[in-house]
C-alpha cells in the first residue's frame, strides 16, 4: 500500500511478517506477541524494527492489545503500527497519544487499515505521522483533509496551538 | 451569554464548508450512503422514517432572542414550519431537503449556531441546569464549565471515533434538574473549604449513568476534582473508555456497561491511574485569563433595584384566576429581589410535547427581547424558560404566551410529560409516543384535577432506548411490540434528580386502548393512597409497587 510518512510519499522499508516467518534481512514487522517472546533475537539484528498493535476486539475483555504492553521495548522499535480495524474503531487515537505523551515515543507511528479521509487530521493530532493510504489518494487531498479545520481548541501531540490557550 | 469570537466563529465556518462539500459529493453520487453516514452523523444529520433529521446543538440549553428567531426562520422556510426541542436541549427538524442543508448550517453559523457532534459516537451537547445563574443556593454559574467542556470537547481528535456516543452534564446546584447521575458524566460543582474561611470549586464526578435497554445510576468516582484539573480527569475518564469500552456489541458499547462490568472501585483505580499520567503533563490547566474571559461572558447582568412584591402582579393574580394558575404553577423562585423564573411550557393539551412552531418562537424570542433580557433557556423536560423576568411585568409576559397558547399552567403536572418522536418519526421505535402524550393531557385536561394530583411526571419512550427517559418517570411508559401490535409497559418510581431511581417494572403491558385507563387507575390508587403532602412518588417510595399493582391489575 502506498505510504504517506511525515506529509510525503515515501517508500516503505518494512515488511509485516507473520509469526512463523524466517527473519529477512531487512525492517520488519512483527507482532506483539513475536516482539514479547524474540525481543532479544529481534534487538540484536541490524535492522530497524516495528510492532504492530492490534485494535480489533480480541482478549478477554474484547479491547485489542494493550500499548503500554511496549513500554520496556520502546528502546528497540522504530515504528509502531496501530491497526485501525474499522472506520469506527477510535482505539488507536488513544493508544497514539499514550505512545507520545506519555511513553515519550519518538520513532514512527504508522496508521494502518481502515483509514479514512476524514480521519487523517485528527491522527496526525494524536502524534500518527504516517499512514497506509488507498491507491487513489493523492497528496493534494491528503493536505486538503489536514487543513480543512485550521485551528484546534484542544491540546494534543501537535504543534497547533490551542485555542482555548492562546487568547 | 457566550458570545463567539473570531476563533470560534472560523472553525464553524470551515465546518459548514466541509461538510457542504461533502453533501455535494453525495447528491453527485461520489459518495454512497454508506461513505456520507458516519459524516453526515458528525453533523448532526439523521436519515429518520420518511425523511432528513437535523438536529441543531444549543449548548447548555441557553439561546439568544436572535438565535431563537433564525430557529423560526429555519423552521418556516426550510421545514414544515415549526421544530421539536429534545430532552438534551437541542432542537430538532424533521422535514429538511439535503440539499438544502448546507444553507441552513450557513444561516446557523450567521447566529453562531451549528449541528455540530449532535449525533455520532463522540462527546455531544453539553447540557446544564436550565436555571444555571438565576436559582439562589448555586456554587457558581455552570455554564461556564460547560462552555469550556463545549470548547474542548468540539473537533476532539482522540475522542471523535468512541465506541458509542457520549453525554456529559453539568450542574452546581444540590437539586439536580439536568439528571446529571443519567449521563455518562455527570458533573456537579461544589465548595471545599481551604481554612481562613476560604473556599475552592470543583467538581464530584458521577460516571456510567444512563437509560436505554439497560438504565443505571452513574457512580460517584470522585468526590472533588479541582477546577484547574477537570480537563484532565475528563480526558482520563475519556481515555479510559476509549480504550476499553467495548466495540464488539452495539448495546454493550456505552461507558455504563464498562463501569457495570469492571466495577465502580476498578473503574475510579483506572481513571486515577490515567489521570495521573495526564495531569503530570500539566497541559490541560485552562489559564487562568481565559477562565475569567468566558466567566465574563456569565456575568450577572445589571439588575435593576426592585420591590420584592409586585403590586401591579398581586393585583392581576386576584383578578385573573388563569393568570394567578399560571403564576403559581409555572414560576419559580428568582435569586434576585423582585425577578422571576418565567417556564414556558411546550405541553399544551393535546399538543406535542417539545413543539413549537415559527410563530410561536418568534413571539417568544420577542417577550424575551422585551422583558428577559434576549435570553431563552431549553429545559431536558421539553419545556422554555425566560430567565430575567421582573415580577412586575409577569402579566405582559403571560398575555403574550397566551396569544400563542404558550401559557399552560401545567409545569411538573401530569400533562407535562416527556415523549420521544416514537413511531410518528422514528425509525427505531415500535410504538407511538406522541398520540399517548396527547391522550394522556385531554385525559387530564381539567387543573383542579391536575392540581389535586399534583407533581406527577410521565415519560413515555415508543422503544428500548428510552429516548423519552421512561426509566426515570414517576410513571414511566415503555411501547413496545407483540407481533405487530403496539403494547406499552408501565414502571413506577423513577426519578431523574439528585434522588435518583430507576422505575420498577408494574407487569404485563397494557394495549394502546388500555393504557390510558391504566395510567388513571394508577393516579386512583395514589389518591386513595397518599398521606398529606405527598407527591405520587413519595407515597410509591413510602408504600411500594404492591398497592399500585393490585388496583392495576384488579379485574373490572
Amino acid at each position: 500500500m502506498p505510504l504517506i510518512k511525515d506529509k510525503q510519499f515515501v517508500d516503505d522499508p518494512f515488511t509485516q511478517i507473520d509469526d512463523q516467518a524466517a527473519l529477512p534481512d531487512s525492517p520488519v514487522i512483527v507482532s506483539l506477541a513475536r516482539l514479547q517472546t524474540e525481543a532479544q533475537t529481534l534487538a540484536a539484528r541490524n535492522q530497524p524494527l516495528g510492532v504492530i498493535i492490534r485494535a480489533d476486539n480480541i482478549g478477554k475483555t474484547k479491547a485489542g492489545e494493550n500499548v503500554r504492553d511496549l513500554t520496556d521495548y520502546l528502546p528497540i522499535l522504530s515504528l509502531v503500527a496501530l491497526e485501525f480495524p474499522e472506520f469506527r474503531n477510535g482505539r488507536g487515537f488513544s493508544a497514539a497519544r499514550i505512545l507520545r505523551d506519555e511513553l515519550h515515543f519518538t520513532g514512527e507511528i504508522r496508521a494502518v487499515g481502515e483509514v479514512a479521509f476524514d480521519q487523517w487530521a485528527f491522527m496526525m493530532r494524536c502524534g500518527i505521522n504516517a499512514f497506509e493510504v488507498g491507491a487513489h489518494v493523492t497528496l493534494a487531498q491528503f493536505s486538503e483533509a489536514l487543513g480543512e479545520l485550521s485551528k484546534a481548541y484542544q491540546p494534543a501531540c501537535d504543534d497547533k496551538k490551542p485555542i482555548l490557550w492562546r487568547r | 451569554m457566550y458570545r463567539y469570537d473570531e476563533f470560534d466563529q472560523q472553525l464553524v465556518n470551515e465546518r459548514v464548508a466541509q461538510f457542504s462539500g461533502q453533501v455535494a459529493r453525495r447528491i453527485k453520487g461520489e459518495l454512497s450512503e454508506d461513505a456520507f453516514k458516519p459524516l453526515r452523523l458528525m453533523n448532526g444529520l439523521y436519515l429518520q422514517l420518511h425523511a432528513y433529521m437535523l438536529r441543531v446543538a444549543i449548548p447548555y440549553g441557553t439561546l439568544s432572542a436572535r438565535q431563537m428567531r433564525k430557529l423560526a426562520h429555519i423552521a418556516r422556510t426550510y421545514d414544515k414550519g415549526y421544530g421539536h426541542f429534545t430532552t438534551r436541549q437541542n432542537i430538532q427538524y424533521n422535514w429538511p431537503k439535503l440539499a438544502e442543508i448546507p444553507d441552513i448550517l450557513n444561516e446557523l453559523a450567521e447566529v453562531e449556531m451549528h449541528a455540530i457532534q449532535t449525533s455520532g459516537n463522540c462527546i455531544r451537547n453539553i447540557t446544564a441546569d436550565q436555571y444555571a445563574g438565576v436559582i439562589e443556593g448555586e456554587v457558581e454559574d455552570p455554564r461556564i464549565t460547560a462552555e469550556i467542556m463545549r470548547q474542548w470537547s468540539s473537533f476532539h481528535p482522540e475522542f471523535s471515533y468512541l465506541p458509542r456516543k457520549f453525554k456529559i452534564a453539568v450542574t452546581a446546584h444540590k437539586n439536580d434538574r439536568a439528571a446529571i447521575r443519567f449521563h455518562d458524566i455527570g458533573l456537579v460543582a461544589v465548595k471545599r473549604d481551604i481554612g481562613e474561611k476560604n473556599y475552592e470549586i470543583g467538581y464530584e464526578v458521577h460516571v456510567g449513568g444512563g437509560l436505554g435497554r439497560t438504565p443505571f445510576i452513574a457512580k460517584k468516582i470522585r468526590d472533588f476534582v479541582p477546577k484547574a484539573q477537570l480537563l484532565a480527569y475528563l480526558e482520563a475518564i475519556m481515555r479510559v473508555y476509549n480504550m476499553l469500552g467495548r466495540r464488539d456489541n452495539l448495546f454493550k458499547a456505552r461507558i455504563k456497561i464498562l463501569v457495570h462490568e469492571i466495577g465502580e472501585d476498578e473503574m475510579r483505580r483506572l481513571v486515577e491511574a490515567e489521570f495521573a499520567h495526564i495531569d503530570a503533563a500539566k497541559i490541560l490547566a485552562v489559564p487562568k485569563q481565559e477562565l475569567d474571559r468566558i466567566g465574563a461572558y456569565f456575568a450577572p447582568p445589571n439588575y435593576e433595584s426592585l420591590p420584592a412584591e409586585s403590586d401591579i402582579l398581586d393585583k392581576a393574580r386576584s383578578t385573573d384566576k388563569a393568570f394567578d394558575h399560571w403564576v403559581q404553577t409555572n414560576i419559580v423562585d428568582h435569586k434576585i429581589k423582585g425577578y422571576a423564573i418565567v417556564n414556558i411550557s411546550l405541553k399544551p393539551i393535546g399538543g406535542v410535547p417539545g413543539d413549537a412552531n415559527a410563530e410561536q418562537m418568534d413571539a417568544i424570542a420577542d417577550i424575551a427581547s422585551q422583558y428577559s433580557l434576549d435570553e431563552i433557556r431549553v429545559t431536558h423536560e421539553q419545556n422554555l424558560v425566560l430567565p430575567y423576568v421582573k415580577k412586575h411585568d409577569l402579566k405582559n409576559v403571560y398575555d403574550m404566551l397566551a396569544a400563542q397558547n404558550l401559557a399552560t399552567p401545567n409545569l411538573g403536572l401530569i400533562s407535562d410529560s416527556i415523549a420521544c418522536p416514537g413511531l410518528d418519526y422514528c425509525e427505531l421505535a415500535n410504538a407511538r409516543s406522541i398520540p399517548l402524550a396527547q391522550e394522556i393531557s385531554q385525559r387530564f385536561a381539567d387543573l383542579d384535577r391536575q392540581y389535586d394530583i399534583g407533581e406527577l411526571k410521565v415519560k413515555i419512550s415508543g422503544c428500548i432506548n428510552a429516548c423519552g427517559h421512561h426509566h426515570v418517570g414517576h410513571i414511566g411508559i415503555l411501547g413496545v411490540d407483540k407481533k405487530g401490535t403496539e403494547f406499552y409497559q408501565l414502571s413506577l418510581g423513577g426519578a431523574g434528580d439528585e434522588t435518583a431511581s430507576i422505575g420498577q417494572i408494574t407487569g404485563p403491558a397494557f394495549t394502546g386502548d388500555e393504557i390510558v385507563d391504566a395510567v388513571e387507575k394508577l393516579v386512583t390508587s395514589y389518591i386513595d393512597l397518599r398521606q398529606p403532602g405527598e407527591r405520587f412518588l413519595d407515597t410509591y417510595r413510602r408504600v411500594g409497587l404492591t398497592p399500585f399493582k393490585e388496583q392495576l391489575y384488579a379485574p373490572d
